[in-house]
């Protein structure tokens, strides 16, 4: 299927997208959370294999979470890859109550991405097997790469309340 | 026989880096492997949030500490296909012959792991020797020997001083002189043969669905490179080959690391013979008001480990809003790992982590 044909049919497919095409061959869905795991089944049985990365961005004057995951082929001729391009599929999440299902059973190596971002966001990803953190040691009110975490403050608070011995008085 | 629990690393003999792994052994057989990264987390992506775009140069180097060069120059890319910058000619062939220059020193320290760790000691110490000889072209071109800074956006820092070109042919040749060697003594070695074939098999399907790229794709028979389908630098302007084999194990793995290092110095001999003239920088606005209008973008390269990529959100700010850095070993130590140690043997473990070519910073970031 070429990729105006694959258009086409992800407009027919899914009603509810926005879908928009970029001059550098860049296709932005923009979707509801529910259908991910539809959206990136469908893509994938259409050359887009190849899962590269998931990320999540914290608007915060939005109050929302946006899950980005990218996906590209693994062809490796030259013009049918540039030809076929990347996919970003972004899903808007409300920040108050972050949850997504997961998408292990269309890509495995998606597991380690939502576990990350369950750990430095906090969105929680039903159905992971593991959701148990993959970095980090000690426990934050705030995930601690939320825009509201302020990682200086974080540090001086913690790191520079050493307790020291006073000098004893003469 | 009893099921025990063992930890792996992160300090472990047979473990190079800050990685560990719990296993889960009957007898000598691995039943369940769980890799606990987190060892090295500094969390640069954050750090980074608080810094300008040209301030968090030398903090992208650093994430990965066995290549630099390639974290620097996937970051300029991304600043520079943001701000819409563009790159002289000649800074972009440079950057290709850097760019390989690394790719071999990378390889070198790989070869350095993985040998020592097979117990191949004077190939070791070869590999080192060679990388520093490297290193020192790199201290020449930049002043520092493991991290450079050299590529900016808009170009590199500064041109080839004079009679550099010879000295990176020099260099290359005295270390081809010892190929023959290398050889002899490893990569034809029986004993190096027999500790590698069949160990960590994966095959081609397997290494798609879980997002395997790099050396550990290619050792299946598939000619993926980013240089080849998604070109950037001066990698469209020459010809080079891109090794594979078919049998998807350590041995094979090795063996592709092996040419792709001779066929970047190949490469290179080529990129210098067209290295065109002129300007190696545009200028770029002032850093310290610098702001970039807002936007995405994810860009690639190929590092040595395979594709390393970053997607980069700018919110119109003079700091980059969200960076989040995609590294080849992730889904190789993460993903790819776990499921391949399943079944294989303790004294394997090291043996399948490092032809696999997994680095810890570049996980934890």
């Amino acid at each position: 299927m070429n990729k105006k044909n694959l258009i086409q049919q992800l407009r027919l497919t899914f009603s509810d997208i926005q879908l928009n095409e970029h001059e550098d061959g860049i296709i932005k869905i923009h979707a509801k959370k529910e259908q991910v795991k539809r959206i990136l089944s469908y893509l994938k049985d259409n050359m887009y294999n190849h899962l590269a990365l998931i990320s999540c961005v914290d608007w915060i004057k939005e109050k929302e979470f946006e899950l980005i995951y990218i996906l590209t082929s693994y062809l490796d001729d030259k013009e049918l890859y540039q030809e076929t391009g990347d996919i970003y599929l972004k899903i808007r999440i409300p920040r108050g109550d972050p949850e997504i299902e997961t998408v292990i059973s269309v890509f495995e190596n998606a597991e380690p991405y939502e576990r990350e971002i369950y750990e430095l966001f906090g969105v929680k990803f039903s159905g992971h097997p593991r959701l148990i953190p993959l970095f980090l040691e000690r426990d934050y009110e705030v995930s601690p790469f939320r825009k509201d975490f302020d990682t200086r403050k974080y540090v001086k608070d913690v790191f520079e309340s050493i307790p020291v011995i006073p000098e004893e008085e003469e | 026989m009893r099921e025990v629990e063992l930890f792996f690393g992160p300090q472990h003999l047979g473990m190079v880096g800050n990685f560990s792994i719990t296993l889960n052994v009957e007898g000598d057989k691995i039943l369940k492997a769980t890799a606990n990264p987190g060892f090295l987390h500094r969390g640069f992506e954050k750090l980074m949030e608080y810094r300008t775009w040209m301030q968090n140069f030398p903090l992208v180097c650093r994430i990965n500490v066995v290549e630099p060069d390639h974290m620097e120059m996937v970051y300029a890319m991304a600043v520079e296909k943001l701000a819409g910058i563009e790159v002289p000619e000649r800074a972009e062939w440079i950057r290709s012959i850097y760019l390989e220059l690394a790719r071999v020193g990378s390889h070198l320290f790989g070869l350095w792991a993985y040998s020592n760790m097979l117990g191949f000691d004077t190939v070791a110490q070869w590999a080192m020797y060679h990388r520093d000889l490297i290193l020192d072209l790199f201290e020449e071109l930049t002043g520092g020997r493991v991290y450079h800074i050299y590529i900016w956006p808009g170009g590199v820092r500064r041109d080839f001083p004079e009679g550099f070109t010879n000295k990176i042919v020099e260099t290359l040749h005295s270390i081809g002189k010892c190929v023959p060697d290398y050889n002899d003594i490893f990569f034809n070695n029986p004993l190096f043969y027999e500790r590698t074939h069949g160990i960590g098999k994966i095959t081609r399907e397997e290494a798609e669905k879980w997002g395997g790229v790099g050396q550990v794709l290619r050792a299946t028979g598939k000619p993926f490179d980013i240089r080849k389908v998604e070109p950037y630098a001066a990698y469209d302007k020459v010809d080079f080959d891109i090794p594979t084999r078919e049998e998807g194990d350590a041995y094979s793995r090795i063996m592709v690391i092996r040419d792709e290092m001779i066929e970047s110095v190949h490469l290179i001999f080529k990129l210098i013979e067209g290295l065109p003239e002129g300007e190696v920088y545009n200028k770029v606005p002032n850093p310290f008001k610098w702001k970039i209008g807002e936007g995405e973008s994810y860009v690639r390269v190929e590092s040595s480990r395979g594709e390393l990529g970053l997607y980069l959100v700018s919110d119109g700010g003079d700091k980059p809003y969200r960076v989040h850095f995609r590294t080849p070993s992730y889904s190789h130590g993460l993903t790819i790992l776990e499921k391949v140690l399943e079944g294989a043997n303790i004294s394997d473990v090291g043996n399948i982590m490092i032809s696999m070519y997994v680095v810890a910073p570049e996980i934890d970031r």
